[in-house]
């Protein structure tokens, strides 16, 4: 192109490219604004999210084998076991360590724990942070002896 | 009501507060300045607002959304609030008068080209029968105050704003006053009145859109200039955030950093209202026959949502290419086009 046909056509396509440009933004300027106006309004956590875990007390069966497939051992469990009665005196999930891996609810035989859909259990504690998922219990002498307390 | 500037010693008079007879055109100029500044300041607050609400949703998010309710649209006076608090902070190795000096040339050029600019037939300060030369006179000083303010904070960043702050203005300066030497050449005056009271009798009579369309191309170079003559983005330069931290105002804080933002919003309110008085028939309205104010501050307002559309779509130039956009395209463009309009003009005379 000779140089005076560059010109001009430097000089179109500067102004045409900023109309182009200008004619993006306006659709952007109509569309929905994707902001979430957070701790105004809770946003909806999709149905597998991997929240803070909701233990179903009634169903464990005391078993361990959460506290065994998780790998940074945040998980510490209380149980006193008599004939067939079991008694979950504690079961502690210590957030500071837990990494909402899921591995400790996919083995767990009686399903009784599983992700839930909640997040929001900032402390300004560390012993805040670690969540207490049993039932408070009174216990008698003899079954405080043969009470386990372990994070394996 | 007519002429602020006239109106209001009668005004006084009427009164009798008992003044001495000769302080009455002190205080009515008095009152005159506040007014223009009172009415600088609000509408600077309402633009910011509109920008910052604007940007926002140009780019998906909400802007400010709490402060006054619903719709934030209290952000600015909190802003306000804010920069007063702030500490005012002068370099040690600053040169202080010139730096004390820096914000207020800034403000005040814009503050004195508000002066001669006509809302309606009837709402004006002083109908100067050089206004648009005033206008652009004054107008200038603001570059003054950048550059001012860039030498005397005695930093690097601050004086390469300020040297791009000045090579941008040159380069700007010259195809918009060519652009405005149309709509002068056309109406045969300067005064801002006489130019709009031309372009009476509906939307075919504005300049824009009067054949041969050499006032269109006109109104397109003296809007980019304008851009340019602001440092607004694309044209920011002597400001730019990623290079020169921010350019020449980097070391001003507080009510010193707002008198510089100021001078900006109220300069954008300026070049728009002066585009749409100069080229878009001011305050006529679409059909013939129609005027007032509201048509005035509707195109302003296109103009200014214009502006705030270009900022949030176009990414920074570089200041050799502000340069060749200045000298190498707007400005031939604006000789061919006084040239053309010169022409047209002489030939309708006859
Ligand atoms: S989610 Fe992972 S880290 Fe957290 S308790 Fe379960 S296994 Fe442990
Ligand atoms: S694996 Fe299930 S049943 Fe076993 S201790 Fe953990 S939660 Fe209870």
């Amino acid at each position: 192109m000779s140089p005076v046909k560059t010109y001009f056509s430097d000089v179109f396509m500067g102004l045409w490219t900023a109309m182009v440009g200008m004619s993006i933004t306006l659709k952007y300027l109509f569309s929905k604004p994707v902001t979430e106006m957070y701790p105004d309004v809770k946003p909806k956590t999709p149905t597998r999210y991997r929240g803070l875990h909701v233990f179903e007390e009634e169903k464990c069966i005391g078993c361990y084998v959460c506290a065994k497939a998780c790998p940074v051992d945040c998980i510490e469990i209380g149980v006193v076991r008599k004939g067939k009665e079991i008694k979950i005196t504690k079961f502690d999930i210590d957030y500071q360590k837990c990494m909402f891996c899921d591995l400790c609810c996919e083995p767990c035989p009686a399903h009784c724990i599983h992700m839930g859909p909640e997040f929001e259990r900032a402390s300004f504690t560390r012993s805040g942070t670690i969540l207490q998922f049993a039932t408070p219990k009174e216990l008698s002498e003899d079954e405080k002896k043969i009470e386990k307390v372990a994070r394996k | 009501m007519n002429e602020l500037a006239r109106f209001l010693p009668t005004f006084l008079e009427g009164f009798n507060l008992s003044l001495p007879q000769n302080l009455v055109p002190v205080v009515a100029m008095f009152l005159c300045g506040s007014i223009v500044a009172a009415a600088m300041g609000l509408s600077a607050a309402v633009l910011v607002w509109a920008e910052r609400k604007l940007a926002g949703h140009f780019q998906c998010r909400l802007g400010p959304v709490y402060v006054g309710g619903k719709f934030g649209w209290l952000q600015s006076i909190a802003d306000g609030i804010k920069l007063f608090l702030k500490e005012d902070i002068i370099p040690t190795d600053a040169d202080r008068p010139l730096f004390r000096l820096a914000p207020y040339l800034a403000v005040i050029g814009v503050l004195a080209a508000f002066v001669a600019f006509p809302i309606s037939e009837h709402l004006l300060v002083a109908d100067l029968n050089i206004g648009i030369f005033f206008i652009l006179a004054v107008l200038t000083v603001e570059v003054f105050g950048v550059i001012l303010a860039g030498w005397a904070s005695n930093n690097k960043w601050s004086l390469l704003g300020a040297m791009r702050a000045a090579a941008q203005m040159v380069s700007s300066e010259i195809p918009m006053g060519l652009a405005i030497l149309l709509p002068v050449m056309t109406a045969e005056s300067l005064s801002l009145k006489t130019i709009v009271a031309d372009q009476s009798g509906g939307i075919l009579k504005w300049y824009v859109f009067q054949p041969p369309f050499f006032m269109a191309v006109a109104f397109l170079i003296f809007f980019v200039a304008g851009l340019a003559s602001l440092k607004r983005s694309p044209f920011d330069l002597p400001e730019a955030e990623s290079e020169l931290t921010a350019g020449f105002h980097t070391e001003y804080s507080g009510m010193r950093f707002s008198f510089f933002f100021m001078a900006e919003y109220a300069g954008m309110l300026l070049v728009s209202g002066l585009a749409a008085l100069l080229y878009l028939g001011g305050w006529h309205g679409i059909l013939p026959g129609q005027s007032g104010v509201e048509w005035f501050l509707l195109k302003t307002s296109f103009l200014l949502f214009v502006m705030i559309w270009i900022r949030w779509t176009l990414p920074r130039l570089r200041i050799d290419q502000v340069v060749y956009v200045g000298w190498k395209v707007m400005t031939p463009f604006a000789l061919v086009c006084v040239l053309g309009q010169a022409a047209a003009v002489h030939f309708r005379g006859g």
